[in-house]
Order: structure tokens, then sequence, then C-alpha cells
């Protein structure tokens, strides 16, 4: 479903984030993708949203080279993608219910469509019966899940997660890493960035792990732990 | 069939994205409140004095184009002239090209007109032979800017004793005219420029504000003119909110101020409301809704790059 290959990156400031990385992912799979910080796992996931262009090498999904699409397909590219940040990114003057619906309006749903799968999403994360309320009444972890239900509700293929548990506590985290099961489970592929060592030996799925830029570990049921080949 | 289907489709979403933008405008506007007040004051403020400014404007205008046609040569006739000559003389300046109106005053009339102005001082010199005034032409030229060269060549005609008009303070009138208007065009022009950034840069408050929601919607695929329609409809909305009310006021004002003036300064001839306020409002309406536009669509550009 998703093929990186000879993907380099250099920023504007002659950073070398990235250096001749290949990665496929199959349709329905759950990939961890650690490193320390700076290791170059949040430019890998900005490059597959085609937040960035890389410098060498292509992305594939589904078989179509984002980095040679137009301008005005990219936002097409993104609604077969759902979005995890660690910092929520909610709109805070709206309700849990807006903010999941936020997503539907902008690709133009119909309100029957709207009022339909909103309540199906937060049903999916565990928000049920919290529609009407707004993100600072919620906690961490169920702000985390109206992200989540955001991210799924226009069913896409493809779900990516930058740290999402990089602000919660580790019994909250587990909560969120549940609900991501269950989305994978589904048949949605999910890529999620991560430096929690204990999430990722819980779950014991496919784990890329980066050091400096390069790809140094590519484990199907790995852990974190265990560094070298 | 399955054609006709798809058009449809595509109309019926046409029509709801428009639905959305007009409404997500208008909740922005509601929502930001007290961003959307400070939009419309500063568009309300600067347009009220470009307004202002304008009227102030045409009006000196339209002053000062009165006072010159009133401007006027006088040519005194050689005395020695007979009658049959200054008629001749006459029809050569009628054919001048610049000239468009030529009067004569007798030195009978001119007397007549000088004892209405002073009074019993000049008294005494209406009998045959007494009168110490000359005949005259009156001339006006077709435009007022070309008095002093006209005068200078009816001073080098034949029988034309001297040449009056006010030389001095022609040339100061103007010199000052002319002054008044580039002054004003140059301080329109540059408060305009105010205006635009002024508003240029509140509505990149709203959008500054709004930076994060503009962030989750490139994320969740909107389209970059789906981003912007609502943005843009905004600042249209504002703007035209900002000229409207100068407009208003203006208008008021101005009216009030001719039917003063009317009773209290009848000698001052302004502008009639109807013209000049039509003119205006016409001006600062364009101006406010291309100035809110712009403006917002200035201010997105920034955000749209994710």
């Amino acid at each position: 479903m998703i093929e990186v290959q000879q993907v380099s990156m250099v920023y504007p400031n002659g950073v070398n984030a990235l250096e001749q990385i290949n990665i496929c992912i199959e349709r329905g799979e759950f990939v961890f993708v650690v490193g320390e910080s700076g290791a170059g796992k949040s430019t890998l996931i900005r490059l597959i949203c085609r937040e960035y262009l890389p410098s060498k090498g292509s992305i594939k999904i589904h078989g179509r080279d984002i980095t040679r699409l137009k301008r005005r397909e990219v936002p097409l590219l993104r609604r077969n993608i759902g979005v995890v940040f660690q910092d929520f990114r909610l709109l805070n003057n709206r309700t849990v219910f807006d903010n999941v619906a936020f997503a539907m309006q902008v690709i133009g749903s119909t309100g029957r469509d709207v009022r339909k799968r909103v309540p199906e999403a937060l049903e999916l994360v565990g928000l049920t019966g919290k529609a009407k309320m707004k993100p600072l009444e919620l906690s961490g972890g169920e702000q985390q899940r109206v992200c989540l239900a955001r991210a799924i509700v226009n069913q896409p293929a493809l779900i990516i997660a930058d740290e999402p548990t990089g602000n919660l506590d580790p019994k909250t985290s587990m909560g969120i890493m549940d609900a991501l099961k269950n989305i994978n489970i589904r048949g949605t592929t999910i890529i999620m960035a991560t430096h929690a060592k204990e999430i990722v030996d819980t779950m014991r799925q496919r784990v890329v792990v980066l050091e400096g830029g390069k790809l140094v570990r590519d484990e199907r049921r790995g852990e974190y732990t265990h560094h070298g080949c | 069939m399955s054609v006709m289907s798809g058009e449809g489709n595509i109309l019926i979403m046409a029509v709801r994205n428009w639905v959305y933008y007009i409404k997500e405008a208008f909740r922005s506007v509601v929502r930001n409140g007290w961003m959307s007040f400070a939009s419309v004051g500063v568009v309300t403020v600067t347009l009220f004095i470009l307004g202002s400014f304008m009227l102030l404007n045409i009006n000196v205008e339209h002053l000062t184009s009165e006072i010159k046609n009133q401007v006027e040569i006088i040519a005194y006739v050689d005395e020695v002239l007979t009658r049959d000559e200054v008629d001749d003389l006459r029809v050569s300046l009628i054919q001048m090209v610049k000239v468009e109106e030529v009067r004569f005053v007798s030195k009978e009339d001119a007397l007549v007109r000088l004892q209405e102005q002073l009074g019993e001082l000049v008294e005494g010199y209406s009998e045959e032979g007494r009168n110490p005034l000359r005949d005259s032409f009156e001339i006006r030229t077709i435009i007022p800017e070309d008095i002093p060269e006209v005068a200078a060549s009816l001073q080098a005609m034949t029988g034309i004793a001297r040449v009056d008009y006010g030389t001095d303070v022609v040339e100061k009138l103007f010199r000052f005219t002319g002054a008044v208007q580039w002054v004003g065009l140059a301080f329109m022009l540059g408060l305009a420029l105010t205006a635009m950034f002024l508003i240029a840069n509140t509505i990149k408050l709203t959008v500054n504000a709004r930076s994060r929601e503009i962030m989750i919607m490139k994320y969740v695929g909107a389209t970059e003119w789906f981003i912007r329609w609502p943005f843009l409809i905004e600042g249209l909305f504002l703007g035209a909110i900002g000229a409207l009310i100068p407009v208003l006021i203006l208008s008021y004002l101005y009216g009030e101020t001719v039917a003063w003036a009317q009773l209290n300064l009848y000698f001052l001839p302004l502008v009639s409301p109807e013209t000049i306020i039509q003119q205006m409002s016409k001006t600062l309406l364009i101006l406010g809704t291309v100035i809110g536009g712009l403006g917002s669509l200035i201010s997105i550009r920034r955000f749209l790059k994710v």
C-alpha cells in the first residue's frame, strides 16, 4: 500500500533528516516508527502526508507516486489519510461533535451523513455521551480520542499518528492504543511514531527503528528495547 | 442518465458548499466579534477621513473653478478710436482662438457701474466730456489658465491702450489651486494605502487567531479555495460594512452642511449633495470591499502553505 523508495531528505538549512530510506507497508498493517528525537520520525510522517517533498526518492501510496502530485491534488490525498497529533489540535470553541463533523464538512459531506457517521466515530473511540462538551472540559485522553474520531470519520485507508500518547500518562496511553488497535482490526492501516518503549513492547507489532536519519532495524512483532541485528 | 445525475450531484454539492462558505463567513464574523468590530472600525475610520477629504477636495476644486471662471481680462480701448474701429477690434477679439466671450463696456456704462458701487463719491462726472473713464472690453477665455497669455497678446494689439487682469492675484490663485489639488490627491492616495495596510493587518490578526483551524482544514483534505472563500466573503463583508457606515454618516453630515451653508454662507457655492454623495458612496463602497477582500486574501496566503 505504501512504498517508500530510496527517500532522502535534506532541509533547506542543510540538516540531513533522512538518508536512503526504504519501507514497504502492506494494507492493514500496524507499524511503529521509533527513534530518539531528531532521528527523522516526524520528517518521515510529514513526507507521507505530503507536507514536504523529499530531496530524493519516491513515495507511492496505492501505486501512485505522491511526490509527483499537483498542488490541487494534495487535498484529495489527505482525504485518504487520517492524522492524529501529539497536541490534539482541536478547535476549543466548538463542541466534540462539531470538531469531528468539521472534517466531514470540509470535504463537502451531506448533513445526513454527518449526523450518521459522527456518532459512529465517537462510539468507536469510546466517547458516546460527550458529543456536546467542549474539548477543554475533557481530560487529555478524551481529547486525544476526539482527535482520533476526527481522523477516522471520513473512513480513510490510512491513519498516521505522530506521538499520540506523548502528552498522556501510561494508563490513558493504553486506552488510546486500544482504540487504535480497534480501528486497525477493522482494516485501517496505521503508522505511529513514538518513543514510548512500554507501548511498543506490549503491542508486539512491526517496528521500524530510525537513528540519525537512517533506517537501522525493521522487525515484525518487534520490541523497541532490543537493539542491533 | 448517469451523466445527468452526475452533473446534478456536482450542482448540489456546489450549492451546499456556497451555503457553507456564507454561513461560515457570518459565523466567523460573530464568533470573532471583537476582531470583526476592530476591522470594521479601522475601515470606518480611515474611509471616513478619506471620504471627508474627498468631499473637501471636490468642493475646493468646484470653488476654485467658480473663481477662475469669474476671472476676466479688461482691455481699455485707445481713446482715439472711432466707433467703427472699435467694432472692428471687437470682431478681431472674438476671432481669437482662446477667447470665449467678449463684452463691450462703454465708458458711460462703466461710470454707471462705478456710481452704483461707490455712490456719491463719483457724482458730478455724468456730463458730456467730464467722464474720466475709457471704453473697454471684458474678455473671458475658454480656459482660465490662458488668461496671462491672451492678455499679453492683447497688450501688443493696436487700438488697446492698457490690459488689466489683476496679474499678481490671478497667477497666485492658479498656483494655489494647483497646489491644493496636488496635495489633496497625494493625501488621499496616502490615506487609501494606509487604510489598505491597516485592514490587511487587522484581518491578518483574525486569520492568525484561526491559523489552527486552517491547519486542521489542510490536514483533513480541504481544497485551498474551500479554505479561502469564507475568509474572502468575511473580508468583503467587513469591508462593505466598514464603508457603509462612513457613507451614511458623511451623506447626512454633508446634506446638513449644504443646507446650513445655503442659509448662512449663500455666497459659497458648494457642490449639490445629490451628485457628490453618489460619487463618494460609489468610491468608498468599492474601495471598502476591494480593500477588505484583498486584505483577507493577502493575509491568508501565508497559512495555506502547509
